[in-house]
């Protein structure tokens, strides 16, 4: 028995050990660094500065970050939901497909590509203008925050529909059909029947989202212009213009709990759904 | 008989190729920060014609990203194979911004090499013995010469401003037509906020020279507050490329650039020719790129070889000037007798070789630097 343990042991040791190594370590001395002196004493400098000059900057995030998630939501629960209840079969499988396409496109691709779309005099407002639709002065650039969402929903849009789509074609198909024989209609379905029993994935897409986003370094550089910024842009500022890890450490352990934070909120959400508090 | 001659046949042709790849084996690492162009520059220019003039040789040209960020990758190498005790360091050649290779130089990275090529004495420029207050003398030859200008749509402004108070009068008669990148989007945003605290805060001389003075910083307050006030009537751009593309856009008609990237764009026809520049007083920056070869380099002599090519007049000529629009590394005039009139006159066509000595700066030292840029983040953008 007691060789059967070690056995078991030997097994998961090499998974451990790339865990331990390339993740635990790198986290915990990212951590480490974020609360102490290059001496080794403990600080909270590092922190009291990530406040002090990028507070704004937190806040953007935050916003940025929150923003992005409730307009997924709705989009892709919006979409999903075309695509199982909808009774037009052959433009949803022509929409399924379109869909799918963010999937395979880059980040920074997509940042080039809305760059010259969104751009004041770009191919957005051109053809706008060509349509007679604007003139020229009235046109607005969406390089800044707007632009920054727009890319965030339009690449994790894909994600978090192939996501809820899964969830909503695993539901038992036959409460969706006695809910339809007791004459309930399409939205009634989706908000009564559906959506309860899909919030898990729900909230597992939009936290991954949040993470994705919170890590993004490509968006924020060429589609936000400026201050104030993501968190991202002023790590890697601080690391590349100072060399300063501490204060990029800090502002990543911020991160780490505006992440935590949102994890924690859905992590109880979904205990309580199960009665557990 | 018949099989031992093709054993004998086919050992000494697979001998052949055997010594062909010993041949082949030295390899030259040349490590380069900076952008793409930097490394195309080496990879499809310098590593050829290394190749062509010395049989056997092969050039493995790697880029490490742009900026000091690139720099500051190479520096973290070398110091880690120092501090591991390695004989032969993996680094034969570097190419580094001025701010790393001053660094470099105090760390005990690099080898005083200068006087061991016969280019060394073609150097006579400040930046090849200051690089913002450490001596690096002996240790770095400038690549090229980089410096940042106003650009600004000729088409629609007619008398473009030659100081930065013309500049601030500008930007409030015209509101948001001026555009840069801030300070975490590339160089040239930095460089045009330096150059504001070289106009109202500290003279550029005393900026870029040792000792440091910790209280200086704290008299910019009102540099600051008035750039705060400054970026109210102003586009903010998204990076360097972003500025150009913004020019070329007609979004915004003036704007803080790179003068390499300036003319490189205009030569491809990525932004009009009505583009010109125009260097402010009291001055903008400008930074060289310095070729550098480690205290420990595997292929010590080879690395000289190839810096002293890379640093002969004809190449500078040839490929520094004529092909990437930078000025040249080495004094100006050793360059001049290898270039045709037209080239030469494209160069200093818009910023003149006196404005370019009155006007082109340093950048500052490390600490003041810093202090410009945190300043920044917390007084203007917070």
């Amino acid at each position: 028995m007691r060789s059967s343990t070690s056995y078991n042991l030997w097994l998961i040791a090499p998974a451990a050990l790339m865990v331990g190594l390339f993740f635990l370590y790198p986290l915990f001395f990212s951590l480490y660094s974020a609360i102490t002196t290059d001496e080794g004493g403990l600080t909270l400098a590092h922190l009291e500065k990530a406040f002090e000059l990028y507070s704004n900057d937190i806040l953007f995030t935050i916003i940025i970050v929150l923003a992005s998630v409730v307009l997924l939501a709705i989009l892709s629960i919006s979409i999903a939901a075309l695509i199982t209840l909808s009774p037009f079969r052959s433009i949803v499988s022509l929409l399924g497909f379109i869909y799918r396409i963010p999937l395979f496109i880059p980040f920074i691709v997509t940042a080039q590509m809305m760059r010259t779309f969104l751009a004041k005099n770009g191919l957005m407002n051109n053809a706008f203008i060509a349509s007679g639709m604007l003139t020229p002065l009235e046109t607005v650039s969406f390089l800044g925050w707007s632009g920054i969402i727009i890319v965030f929903v339009w690449k994790q849009l894909a994600f978090c529909t192939l996501l809820i789509t899964g969830a909503m074609a695993a539901l038992d198909e036959s409460q969706i059909r006695a809910a339809r024989n007791l004459g309930a209609s399409r939205l009634r379905i989706l908000f009564q029947i559906m959506l309860p029993q899909i919030t898990p994935t729900i909230g597992v897409a939009m936290i991954l989202s949040t993470v994705t986003i919170m890590s993004v370094l490509s968006v924020p550089l060429m589609i936000g212009t400026g201050t104030p910024t993501m968190i991202a842009t002023d790590m890697a500022f601080r690391i590349n213009s100072y060399g300063d890890y501490h204060v990029a450490n800090a502002l990543g352990l911020v991160s780490y709990l505006i992440c935590a934070g949102l994890a924690w909120f859905y992590l109880r959400q979904s205990l309580k759904d199960k009665g557990a508090i | 008989m018949l099989t031992k001659t093709k054993i004998i046949a086919l050992a000494s042709i697979g001998l052949t190729q055997f010594s062909g790849y010993v041949h082949a084996d030295t390899r030259l690492n040349v490590v380069s920060a900076g952008g793409q162009n930097m490394v195309d520059y080496v990879k499809t220019y310098l590593a050829p014609k290394f190749e062509a003039s010395h049989p056997g040789v092969k050039v493995n040209i790697v880029g490490t990203g742009p900026g000091d960020a690139g720099s500051h990758k190479i520096l973290e190498k070398l110091s880690a194979q120092k501090n591991s005790g390695l004989e032969n360091w993996d680094v034969d050649v570097a190419v580094v911004h001025q701010k790393i290779g001053g660094e470099m130089v105090t760390d005990g990275l690099l080898a005083k090499y200068r006087s061991d090529i016969k280019t060394g004495t073609l150097v006579t420029r400040d930046s090849a013995e200051n690089a913002l207050g450490v001596n690096v003398n002996g240790y770095v030859m400038p690549m090229f010469h980089s410096q940042t200008a106003i650009a600004y749509n000729s088409d629609f402004i007619k008398t473009p401003p030659k100081s930065y108070d013309e500049l601030v009068k500008w930007t409030q008669d015209n509101p948001k037509a001026f555009g840069y990148n801030g300070i975490k989007n590339g160089m040239s945003g930095v460089s045009f906020v330096t150059g504001w605290i070289y106009a109202y805060g500290t003279e550029a001389a005393t900026l870029s020279s040792t000792p440091y003075n910790k209280d200086i910083a704290t008299s910019w307050d009102k540099a600051f507050s008035e750039l705060k006030a400054f970026n109210k009537n102003i586009t903010f751009t998204p990076g360097n490329a972003g500025t150009l593309d913004m020019l070329n856009r007609g979004e915004i008609f003036m704007g803080p650039v790179w003068v390499d990237m300036f003319y490189s764009w205009k030569d491809q026809g990525k932004i009009p020719p009505s583009m010109k520049l125009s260097l402010i007083a009291p001055g903008m920056p400008g930074q060289p790129m310095y070729y550098v070869t480690p205290a420990k380099a595997e292929n010590a002599q080879l690395a000289r070889e190839f810096i002293e090519m890379a640093t002969s007049p004809d190449v500078q000529a040839e490929g520094i000037v004529k092909r990437f629009n930078w000025y040249p590394g080495i004094d100006a005039q050793h360059v001049q007798g290898n270039l045709d009139k037209a080239t030469w006159a494209k160069l200093f066509a818009e910023i003149t070789p006196s404005d370019l000595s009155q006007y082109g700066k340093s950048f500052p030292i490390a600490p003041y630097f810093d202090d410009i840029k945190e300043g920044y983040e917390r007084k203007v953008s917070n």
